[in-house]
This record gives structure tokens, sequence and C-alpha cells, in this order.
């Protein structure tokens, strides 16, 4: 436990540290697409999950999980071209359980996830360096936002936020 | 890594692209712009387009029953909105962004709708040209308040096209890609 709590005053010196040069500077271009890759694996997750405890309509969730793996495979190339290993999946976070008791209430936190994933595509497109992969990037936040809508439809709320 | 165009996407945002290009999307950047680079003529061309998406709306919810039509109101709103996001920032430049014509002078440059069917392929194609002209902005707009208004302009307009596809009685995602692909 003294161990821990060792481990964990040092660590959070470590991150006051270093916080101030990394709020100054602008992630690169290989930190921002993996954000967004770890983003998507959330998503793949969520849906992989929510089909198999039968929380999401299955073609819908099919169709939705297609997309999070194409859009997966685009940045992974993308960061492969810089030289870059896709980082690994992280692990959903822990409310998914509670959302996957009915599908109205995974739609709702499927809703939120791919907001919060549109949002990470507009921080990074706005800042983003090169510009050959702002068209594909917008693209895929694109699509993102068109599954909330597909979300909302699914279980009759209105289309529009 | 070259960016595919799927072939509705290029069919329906040409279809688009010839009807809006008489009708405002077309409209010259305004002429007191404040510097070449700056961005200013590209969003007044976006405004520009925005006004006459606006006009568009109108004119296809006029062939839109219930919800539909409530739809259509609501969007127009949003377009609405986002003419006027878009000549802020011209305006922040310096510059004097487009007004919107009247309803008049854009209708005879619309496709002719005589059926709900016609209304929502119109919309499709509308949607489909806003959400291309955004994400092809996001090369040339220098600033990066502008950057992130066309992207967040973007995301409405493609929410905007999932909702013409729910109400076509279509899938509301169908690619996972929007304009092209990474």
């Amino acid at each position: 436990m003294i161990v821990r709590r060792r481990e964990l005053v040092a660590a959070g010196a470590a991150l006051a540290l270093a916080r101030p040069a990394a709020a100054a500077a602008q992630p690169s271009d290989v930190e921002q697409l993996e954000r967004l890759l770890a983003l998507e694996h959330r998503l793949e997750a969520a849906y992989e999950t929510a089909l198999a405890r039968d929380a999401i309509e299955p073609r819908l969730g099919e169709t939705l999980l297609a997309h999070e793996r194409e859009h997966i495979r685009g940045l992974t190339q993308a960061l492969a071209a810089r030289g870059r290993r896709a980082p690994r999946a992280t692990a959903p976070p822990p409310q998914l359980g509670s959302a996957l008791a009915s599908r109205a209430a995974f739609a709702r936190y499927a809703t939120g996830l791919e907001a919060e994933t549109v949002a990470a595509y507009q921080d990074v497109l706005a800042t983003f360096r090169d510009e050959r992969l702002l068209q594909p990037l917008g693209s895929i936040m694109t699509a993102t936002a068109q599954h909330e809508v597909a979300l909302r439809d699914a279980v009759g709320r209105d289309l529009l936020r | 890594m070259q960016p595919k165009i799927s072939r509705r996407a290029a069919l329906g945002g040409g279809a688009a692209a010839v009807v809006l290009a008489s009708c405002g999307g077309g409209d010259p950047p305004p002429s007191d712009e404040p510097a070449a680079g700056s961005g200013a003529g590209l969003l007044g061309s976006l405004a520009a387009l925005e006004h006459a998406a606006a006009a568009a709306w109108a004119a296809i919810g006029e062939e839109l029953r219930g919800e539909g039509r409530d739809y259509a109101r609501r969007i127009r709103e949003r377009e609405l909105r986002h003419a006027e996001r878009v000549s802020e920032l011209i305006r922040s430049l310096g510059g004097a962004p487009p007004e919107g014509r009247s309803r008049e002078e854009y209708a005879p440059s619309f496709a002719r709708l005589r059926s709900e069917a016609d209304a929502l392929h119109f919309a499709a194609d509308l949607e489909e040209k806003l959400v291309r002209s955004y994400l092809d902005a996001l090369r040339s707009l220098p600033e990066e308040d502008q950057r992130r208004a066309a992207a967040e302009i973007a995301a409405e307009e493609a929410e905007d096209l999932a909702v013409v596809h729910v109400l076509a009685g279509t899938p509301a995602a169908p690619y996972p890609f929007v304009t092209g692909t990474l």
C-alpha cells in the first residue's frame, strides 16, 4: 500500500511537471491519429458487446460495427504510413455494463460515445498539419455524425439534436 | 490514401452542384474581401451556398408532409444559422458577407419538384453537396477557428443528410465514409 502511494505521488509529480509543456505544445499528427484510433476502438468494443448481449438491433449493430472497423483500418494505415504501429484497443468504459440493460439504454450510451468521437475529430480537423488527410478524416467524422441519427432513429427519438 | 468518391456521391453531388451553381453556390466571393489567402473568399462562397440551401429547403418542405415537413423547417433554420456563422467569420476578417437572394430569384434554378420522392432526392443531392463543400474547404481555410467552424457545420450537414435518408425509408448511415475514404 505504501509503495503504491509513493508510486502515485511520484507519478502525480511527473504529470504535474509534464503538463505545462504538454499543454503548450500542439499535439503531433501522430498523437492526434492515435487519439482518434483509441476512440474508434472504444466504439468497436461497444458495438461488439451490444451485439453479443442483444442490446442493439442486429442489422444496425452490424452496420455500425462494420463502419467502425473501416475507420480503424483507415486510421491504422495512416499511422503505419508514419512509421507507427497502431496502439492496442482500450477497455470499454465501466458505464457500458449498465448501458446493456436495454436497447434504449444502449442507444443513449452509444449516441454519447459517437458524439464524443465527433467532437474529437473536430478538434483534430482544426489543428491537423497534414492537409492531405483533412478530407478523409472529415469523411469519417461526418459518417460518425450520421451514426448518432441512426441510433436516435432506432429508438424512436427525435432525429436531430 | 487517395479519396474515393462513391458513385452516388459523385452523381448526386454533381447534380446539386449544377443546380446550386446558378442559385448562389457559384456566386463570386465578395468584392471587398480583406486579403488573398485570408479565407474570406471561400467563406463567402460557403455563405452564398447556405443562403441558397435555406431557400431550397423551403421549397423541399412544401412537398413534404407530417414530420418530413417539420424536419425541413428545422433543417432550413439550421442552414440559416450556418450562413450567419460563416458570415460572422467573414466580418471578423473585415469583409462583407453575401446577402441571400429573394425566394423568387432562387426558385427558377431549383430542380422541379413534383412529388415527395423528388423533394427527398433533391434534398439528398443538396446535403451531399454541402458536406463535400465544407470538407473540401478544410484544406484551404488558413485559420483554426475557420476550420473548426467548417468541421462542425459539416457534421450537422451530414446529420441532415441522414435525416433525409430516414425520411426516404433508407438507412440513416449507409456508408462508413460520407464523401471518400482513407
